[in-house]
């Protein structure tokens, strides 16, 4: 690496890469350079393997990596060894714009996100403004009548309301002051105080952890209202300090927990308004419940977990399917909780052959179209 | 970087494959410049796909020990890196009190009464080890910042003995299945890899050379019929490891061919899922690459 050149090209590229959205930190662009050092001498193939190894981390980046890695360093199939940098002409392409597949890939497609949260005022402002006799017609009036006011306002009281999942055992055991497992370690520790006889013996007992929530949200047709509370739902959990794992649905499972994670949550909605492709699209919920269970049921997020899937249960797909997959979903879960907002109609009878399907296989349906509904999910959760 | 054995990742990628592991060019490479560069390799992929023999193998090839951390769901600091041998110490201080001159407090702390579980062999192996964390994503995130400070020192401070450093790092394999994400955090300091199930070629390569008593013509079949499966939309892809268990169970039954009702019979080597079973059955003729839509 004596030329000046090389180098450049190979930050040049870690570069490029952070550009069209990668997560990509000096330290791995160092690392890079380091591996192509280790290297050396190397060739198109090896500069590619080591940048998959250092400047990316997940699986998912590994097809936008490839074709940055095509446009960057030119697509030619697998050049000649001993090639000490692949030639390219000229260092200007280096500050050239990502071609616009990538930048399209790279998540800067339009918001269509239009839902609460636009403006700058905050949770806490907001909470203080709403009178009480306001929250008394807010608590009742289903979430897909209401003005944008409103919708901020309820948004900020279903945030209040607490959201805890009830308990497991877990393996680990904890000191207690009295619990069924002797604790040798420290009934030995406390003995050497008292020359070495365990007058004073001490105890473990097993400690309980929050069952994980995972949230299904229907984001299809007229469902857009009621997931979107939800999700203000999912903050409301999260800050409960339980694990919370949340996806949207529609024609196809898109998992927002990582982005629910972040602190802002209107920029959250947003950037998830992004993410979420068929945002008020079809539904095909047997698909994405197949899809969910194929990629996550050995993870721990579902197994023994309380389930809440919000969803009109007006299946496109096959209602077959989708009893499978509930069936499925019922025996790896704790608790599976059908949110359905047309419930919240006096005249509702669960006739759509995908809700008849689904039915046998969840342990509580409830409407949750208006706040007093999602107040009484919150305590439904915890038992 | 003068004493390990190969000097370039081809070099490697024959080691390898002289050790019966056979490694594509890119897994090769992530190896090679992990031990080269000394940082952690993370490995992520599904199950079976011969994630945590990378790690055997490359203390095989590099001639060291292999130290072994299981993660599970609540494993702890104890039970990672060191913990006092209580019984013993119980015992010695009991004999002392009968006389015999038996040990002082400062002997009961000292190094004959530790216990040292895989991440302190590791950090007192040094380079004369290879320490695998296997699906750390079992453990809870508290444990991955632990151990994110014990990759990014090598040294524990123990109170009782005082500080315990490698002079230099051991060579360090991580596994994941993805049951969750890991955090960025350990991400950054790793270099990663991804493996994906093998190529139709390779994967009989592997079978030839894991299962030596297969026939290259049935090893062929069955990995084109795993591969078949894999494709089959089943909930459990099958792994590498379980088209060897099948070529193996296969050629011990005496097949010399894989057809549909040896193929039923032995279905359970590969899918150990009732509707994944299921589903393979109502296909089988076309697994095997019978009737009308054989072929790859």
């Amino acid at each position: 690496m004596s030329e000046a050149g090389p180098l450049e090209r190979l930050v040049g590229f870690g570069r490029y890469l952070r550009r069209i959205g990668l997560p990509v930190g000096t330290r791995r662009i160092l690392t890079y350079c380091q591996a192509a050092a280790a290297l050396d001498p190397f060739d198109r193939e090896d500069l590619y393997w080591a940048g998959r190894a250092t400047l990316i981390s997940r699986r998912e980046d590994i097809e936008t990596f490839d074709r940055a890695f095509d446009a960057y360093f030119g697509d030619q199939v697998t050049g000649e060894r001993r090639v000490t940098v692949p030639d390219v002409a000229g260092s200007a392409r280096e500050d050239r714009e990502p071609p616009d597949g990538l930048r399209a890939e790279a998540g800067m497609v339009a918001a269509r996100w239009s839902g609460a949260g636009e403006d700058d005022e905050t949770e806490g402002d907001a909470a203080l403004r709403i009178v009480a006799s306001d929250v008394e017609v807010l608590r009742k009036r289903s979430f897909a009548d209401l003005s944008d006011e409103e919708r901020r306002d309820t948004a900020a009281l279903i945030r209040r309301i607490e959201v805890q999942t009830p308990q497991r055992h877990v393996r680990r055991h904890r000191p207690a002051s009295k619990g069924p497992r002797f604790d040798l370690p420290r009934t030995l520790r406390r003995s050497l105080r008292t020359e070495g006889e365990p007058f004073r013996r001490a105890w473990r007992d097993r400690t309980t952890r929050l069952r994980p929530l995972v949230l299904l949200l229907d984001v299809s047709g007229s469902m857009g209202p009621f997931s979107r509370a939800l999700m203000q739902f999912a903050y409301a959990a999260m800050a409960a300090g339980g694990r919370v794992e949340v996806f949207c649905f529609g024609t196809r499972l898109t998992r927002i927990t990582r982005t629910l994670q972040t602190r802002d949550p209107d920029r959250a909605l947003r950037q998830i308004g992004r993410e979420v492709e068929d945002w008020e699209g079809g539904t095909r919920i047997g698909e994405s419940l197949k899809a969910l269970l194929d990629r996550w049921s050995q993870r721990t997020a579902l197994r023994g977990a309380v389930v809440v899937l919000c969803s009109d249960g007006l299946e496109r797909g096959d209602p077959e399917l989708l009893a499978q997959q509930m069936a499925r979903l019922a025996r790896l879960a704790h608790k599976v909780v059908w949110v359905n907002p047309l419930k919240g109609s006096a005249t509702y009878q669960p006739l759509a052959r995908g809700m008849a399907a689904a039915l046998p296989h969840v342990d509580v349906f409830l409407p949750g179209h208006n706040l007093e509904s999602l107040a009484a999910l919150g305590r439904i959760l915890s038992r | 970087m003068s004493r390990l054995p190969f000097s370039s990742a081809a070099e490697l990628q024959d080691a390898l494959g002289a050790h019966s592991y056979l490694a594509d060019r890119g897994l090769a490479t992530a190896i090679f410049l992990g031990v080269s560069l000394d940082k952690p390799l993370l490995l992520e992929g599904e199950a079976g796909v011969g994630k945590t023999e990378v790690a055997k193998v490359l203390a095989e090839l590099l001639g060291r020990d292999l130290i072994r951390l299981q993660c599970y769901e609540g494993i702890d600091a104890n039970q990672a890196l060191y913990e006092w041998n209580y019984s013993r110490q119980l015992i010695a201080v009991r004999a002392a009190q009968t006389g015999e001159g038996g040990p002082t407090v400062h002997d009961l702390f000292g190094p004959e009464f530790l216990v040292e579980r895989p991440l302190l062999a590791a950090i007192r192996g040094g380079s004369s080890a290879v320490l695998l964390v296997d699906e750390l994503d079992r453990a809870d995130d508290e444990f991955e910042a632990f151990l994110l400070e014990v990759l990014s020192e090598f040294a524990v401070s123990i109170p009782e003995i005082g500080r315990v450093a490698a002079l230099e790092p051991p060579a360090v394999v991580v596994t994941s299945n993805r049951t969750r994400e890991l955090h960025d955090a350990l991400k950054r300091r790793c270099l990663y890899h991804w493996i994906d199930h093998p190529s139709i070629e390779r994967e009989v390569e592997i079978v030839r050379v894991r299962a030596p008593e297969v026939s290259e013509a049935l090893a062929r079949q069955v990995a084109e019929a795993v591969a078949r499966l894999r494709r089959l939309d089943v909930a459990k892809r099958p792994g590498v490891a379980e088209t060897i268990d099948w070529a193996h169970a296969l050629a011990f039954l005496g097949a010399d061919g894989l057809d549909g009702e040896v193929a039923e019979a032995t279905l359970g080597a590969v899918l150990k899922d009732h509707e994944d079973l299921e589903l393979a059955r109502a296909h089988i003729g076309e697994l095997v690459g019978e009737g009308g839509s054989g072929g790859p």
